[in-house]
């Protein structure tokens, strides 16, 4: 437990190995970034029995421990310090195999789906640095460190959705995902700092400890709290900030897996369930956290409901479920967030590894072009209807359960209407995950070059997805408290994550449950009615409202919006700017200067006339002048 | 470090001024001598630079390696100490002069390739590299102005001669500006002679002379104008812009890597440290000017076509961060403010090295002529990128470490401006990342299909001063372990 520093090093290690010699090795060194993340599962899972004997010794909470901590900075003996160090408690466990199962699995698959791309070995040393900063992230004890190995996940997802860089759409995309989650960070730098001015530390545990102690001013930390939010909105792709996730897959379908799942969008939801106590404290920051996320969640699932993109459908998807997360977030159900952060990383890198079988298969991923393949690839079609089944909530399967726990904590600590949305958005979710299956894997092929082409993926891919299907099929038990015991824990999961104020949800609420299973149900079955088959009343229903497909087809306007704000005003304002240095300080305040002075020059040479007499003129009336000032201060 | 290491300071201010007059006996003909020449001088300045900076250790002196010799004594109104040669150097000094160790290697690699009057071009180059030695070291007003001059003086020759784009503009504006800093440079010298009465030039003997407050207050903003005009602070950066423009690759990577920071270190020294009371009086206009200076060059620079013009206003904004560590005048703010001027001075002498390396060939700087050009010259593009990087202040590397110290200096005193500053990194990133989106990345354009790589030269610098910002970025300890002990020693100066 104390040598935890080791996961984050593996990966870094091999970032640097690959990057600068992956060339020369045999298979380009994917191997030795498989090998890294195959270490680094065995790792976590051997961290469960000490991290569980720690756990009943009391060890890890409710205060944790920072173990491996040094000085990074130091100004005037401790008045101002960094100091690195990792920090284990329940939230880390929960994080650490989603991190390491699901890059595993997406490593093992790019094997085959990256086979003969150039560059292949920058492919897996970025993968590689992706998992590192993700590491770093989740067992960072202090507030700098997260945020360097925040800004760790931002570049290396920036390098991987901008792998195809010769597509000017994915260098956009790139782009805009780094501009847009950049916004998010001024938030939570001026959040960390404004924490720190308050607390005189960045130590995470020393600023929970002090803001539950009130020794922090409430609305000063209600602001802090707000902007460290911000952060989360920009990685995590809550509204208004969610625009460059939908954008994101234009990188390799791997990497959005990852991205999706593990790596980079639930940093901010993990950022907020670390900071859980303390906006405990500030109840106005958790309702604006709430109504971001519960926005956020129905406006990407209808965005999602028109998407004609299969990655795009899942990329609003994911939103949606992050905002679900906030949603847990806002109303203190922490153990609910973290579950459903579990789970869904499970069904949704299932589902992007699955759509990326299609895209390797057919070589198009437009629904158009799509249908039918469940002949051709049966082990393909049969795990992404897991994944979906487990999207939509339906029982058994991972995403009903903790969905349950999130609709539940909202009735009871939310407002009513906050049920009402989100149980609405959780049909929504059935009904879009059901379009995509049927209209990929089901109907006739709409586009037979595509379908001629198709062909199951080989084991490599197929693996990952089947290991990952039974994880949606079953990761759902761990919120029952029976097999947390059978496990060792003290109970599921929702006893786990947050000790302190034991969730009062241990158990399922069977009522609940029903009632978001007949949702899911009837999501399912409103998408088998609109699209099964020839999809007649789909057409129909967008030609009954023409005006609110343009809408959701155009993502509410927001891409447009944002667009119009950085072209006209902030490129305006640039451009006023640069036309003020241009022409008043440089041409009239420099060059005018220099101008004047030499016009004056050359205006003032003529009183050299070279004659005596003017010359005995000016020597006359200057010293007329000298005598007169000289008398005049005299007397 | 003892008074003997004196005598190595004297060699670095020694070595680029013996080098110039060396090379005026070597023949023009003769290049491989010139190079030989030039690169063993340059290595023997960054050894030197490493020794000095690893051999300072804050042990309650504030400068070290004191060694002094009287020039002049009892003349006039000249005292006991007089006019004397004196070196010495503190935190502040040490860490800029092993940032000017880091920066003239890779200069003289890439200046090898210069066609026309190589030998003249390093004659000049090597005199600027002394000034600039010389101002970091020496603690005589008079020596110290001297070789300030010197540092400046011969970039006239440089820009005007070896540069572009509208060279002889560029060279008369930016000399012009400077020179007019430097009379109130020279204004302020001679006050503080005068009102102090010690007959001395001796900067320790005047820091520490008794000032009345009302005369730091009249002239601690002449200083701000002096100095700041060479820190490229608004509204005195026009010269910046136009004058990195025009000069040739080595100069420009002088000049923005280290010169400006003379600028900045003339404020500290000259401003702060002479007149505390009058510095504390003015920080808060400092503030206003770093963080107008850091909004203006970032929003100027969203509009800028020309990748060094870009760089130009990039620099602006990145010294306006430094003048608004200065005007915190707190330990962590000023901390931020030294790191700045260090990473700043790495990540610039990149960029221009790696502009430098394009336009020879292509002789365009024009970003919307270029696309997809990590196609054509990958490695120029990943080092271009890693510069950009380190320029928008990703963490892990050199800018992060020195803006969070400033960001968080800012906040101390003022939380709205310090929310400014973090919002100009946001800006930064926009117009950095739109360029690499433009230049570097989507479709090849066709016409630049004959450039060629950068030279293995310009590699090798290229790596030299990646690898320094990886370590600045990464493990800053050393830097903050000799810098704030300083810092927290001057007077006035609050935690």
């Amino acid at each position: 437990m104390d040598q935890v520093w080791i996961i984050p090093a593996i990966p870094a290690v091999i970032f640097i190995l690959v990057a600068l010699f992956g060339r020369l090795m045999p298979r380009q060194g994917d191997f030795l970034v498989i090998l890294g993340g195959l270490t680094l599962v065995a790792l976590v899972f051997s961290m469960f029995p000490g991290f569980q004997a720690a756990y009943h010794d009391g060890h890890f909470a409710p205060e944790g421990r920072n173990v491996f901590a040094f000085d990074w900075v130091n100004i005037g003996d401790g008045f101002f310090i960094i100091q690195f160090s990792t920090y284990v408690d329940a939230i880390t466990m929960v994080m650490l195999p989603v991190v390491t199962i699901v890059a595993l699995m997406v490593m093992i698959y790019s094997t085959s789906y990256m086979h003969g791309e150039p560059r292949y070995f920058w492919y897996f040393s970025v993968l590689s640095l992706f998992i590192a900063a993700m590491l770093t992230l989740v067992l960072s004890g202090n507030l700098i460190q997260l945020y360097l190995a925040w800004e760790g996940v931002g570049l290396a997802s920036f390098l991987l959705i901008g792998f195809y860089w010769e597509r000017q759409s994915a260098a956009e995309a790139a782009k805009k995902a780094f501009i847009t989650t950049r916004v998010g960070d001024v938030g939570l730098l001026i959040g960390i700092i404004l924490l720190w001015r308050a607390t005189g530390t960045f130590d995470i545990q020393a600023i929970i400890a002090a803001a539950k102690a009130g020794a922090i001013d409430h609305t000063y930390l209600t602001v802090a709290m707000l902007f460290l939010f911000g952060g989360a909105v920009g990685k995590s792709a809550q509204f208004p900030l969610h625009v460059w996730l939908p954008d994101a897959m234009e990188g390799p379908t791997p990497v959005s897996a990852l991205i999706h799942a593990a790596t980079m969008v639930v940093a901010g939801v993990y950022l907020v369930a670390r900071f859980s106590p303390v906006y405990a404290e500030v109840l106005i920051a958790r309702d604006v956290i709430f109504y971001i996320g519960l926005t956020t969640a129905v406006m990407a699932g209808t965005m999602g409901l028109v998407s004609n993109d299969i990655k795009r459908v899942l990329a609003y998807s994911t939103v949606s479920q992050l905002g679900f997360m906030f949603v847990a977030l806002g109303t203190g159900a922490v153990g609910a967030a973290m579950f459903h952060l579990f789970t869904h990383a499970f069904f949704k890198a299932l589902l992007f590894l699955g759509s990326g079988s299609v895209i390797h298969a057919t070589h198009a991923q437009e629904v158009e072009h799509l249908g039918g393949l469940r002949k051709k690839m049966p082990w393909t079609t049969a795990t992404f209807i897991v994944g979906s089944l487990a999207l939509a909530g339906v029982p058994i399967f991972a995403g009903f359960w903790s969905k349950d726990e999130i609709l539940a904590a909202t009735l009871h600590d939310g407002p009513i209407l906050g049920y009402v949305i989100l149980a609405a958005t959780a049909i929504l979710t059935a009904i879009y995950s059901t379009r995509v299956v049927l209209l990929t894997f089901f109907g006739e092929p709409k586009d037979h070059h595509a379908y001629d082409h198709a062909h199951e993926s080989p084991l490599v891919i197929v693996g990952p997805l089947v290991l990952l299907a039974t994880l949606a099929t079953f990761a759902g038990f761990f919120a029952l408290d029976q097999v947390g015991q059978a496990l060792g824990f003290v109970g599921g999961i929702g006893q786990l994550v947050y000790l302190e104020h034991p969730h009062m949800f241990t158990q399922p609420d069977w009522l609940l449950a029903g009632i978001a299973t007949l949702g899911s149900l009837a999501g399912i079955g409103i998408g088998v009615a609109f699209w099964h088959g020839d999809a007649r009343r789909a057409v129909a229903a967008r030609a009954w409202a023409p005006d609110l497909h343009a809408l959701l087809v155009n993502r509410y306007y927001m891409d447009n919006l944002y667009q119009a704000i950085i072209d006209r005003v902030i490129l305006g304002l640039g451009g006023v700017v640069a036309w003020f240095d241009k022409r008043i300080v440089n041409e009239t305040g420099v060059d005018g200067g220099a101008q004047t002075v030499g016009y004056l020059g050359y205006r003032l040479k003529f009183l050299e006339t070279g004659r005596i007499p003017n010359y005995a003129l000016g020597m006359a009336v200057g010293l007329v002048a000298i005598v007169v000032v000289a008398f005049g201060m005299q007397g | 470090m003892t008074s003997a290491d004196g005598y190595v300071l004297i060699a670095l201010c020694l070595i680029p001024l013996g080098t110039s007059l060396a090379l005026f006996l070597v023949p023009t003909t003769q290049r491989s001598a010139v190079q030989a020449l030039t690169g063993i001088a340059s290595l023997v300045m960054l050894a030197f630079s490493l020794y000095v900076f690893f051999k300072y250790q804050f042990n309650g002196e504030q400068f070290q390696g004191v060694l002094a010799w009287t020039w002049m004594q009892h003349v006039g109104l000249l005292g006991e100490k007089g006019i004397q040669f004196k070196v010495g150097v503190d935190g502040i000094g040490a860490s800029l002069v092993l940032l000017t160790g880091i920066v003239i290697v890779p200069a003289t690699w890439v200046t090898w390739k210069i066609q026309d009057r190589m030998k003249e071009y390093f004659i000049l180059l090597y005199l600027v590299t002394a000034g600039v030695y010389g101002a970091f070291v020496i603690l005589d007003l008079f020596f110290w102005f001297l070789f300030y001059e010197m540092a400046l003086m011969p970039m006239y020759l440089l820009i005007g001669v070896w540069g572009s784009t509208r060279k002889e503009y560029g060279a008369m504006k930016l000399m012009m500006m400077l020179l007019a800093g430097s009379i109130f440079i020279f204004t302020v010298i001679f006050a503080l002679f005068a009102h102090v009465g010690l007959g001395t030039f001796d900067m320790v003997a005047l820091m520490g002379a008794e000032k009345d407050v009302t005369f730091q207050r009249i002239f601690f903003p002449l200083i701000v104008v002096g100095c700041g005009t060479l820190g490229a602070m608004f509204p005195f950066h026009s010269w910046s812009p136009d004058g990195h423009a025009a000069a040739p690759t080595s100069v420009s990577m002088l000049h923005a890597g280290v010169l400006m920071k003379v600028g900045a270190f003339g404020v500290i020294r000259l401003g702060y440290q002479m007149m505390p009371e009058g510095g504390a009086y003015w920080s808060p206009a400092l503030i206003v000017l770093g963080i107008t200076a850091g909004l203006y060059g970032a929003i100027s620079a969203l509009r800028q076509t020309d990748m060094k013009l870009l760089m130009g206003f990039s620099s602006v904004s990145h010294m306006g961060y430094v003048f608004l560590g200065l005007g915190t005048f707190n330990a962590i703010g000023w901390s931020g403010a030294v790191l700045q001027m260090t990473a700043h001075g790495l990540m610039t002498a990149l960029f221009f090295l790696l502009i430098g390396g394009m336009y020879d060939q292509s002789h365009n700087r024009d970003i919307p002529n270029f696309s997809g050009m990590a196609k054509q010259m990958p490695v120029w593009s990943i080092f271009f990128i890693f510069a950009a990087m380190a320029s928008l202040g990703l963490p892990g590397l050199s800018g992060f470490i020195a803006e969070l110290h400033i960001f968080i200096g800012t906040f101390r005193a003022y939380p709205i401006i310090g929310g400014l500053a973090v919002l100009t990194a946001a800006i930064t990133t926009t117009y950095l990342i739109r360029v690499l989106a433009q230049a570097f990345f989507g479709e090849m354009n066709p016409r630049w299909a004959h450039l060629n790589e950068i030279t293995w030269t310009e590699r090798a610098g290229a790596a030299f001063l990646a690898i320094a910002i990886l370590v600045l970025g990464l493990w800053p300890t050393p830097w903050i372990e000799r810098i704030a002990p300083s810092i927290i020693n001057i007077p006035g100066i609050t935690l």
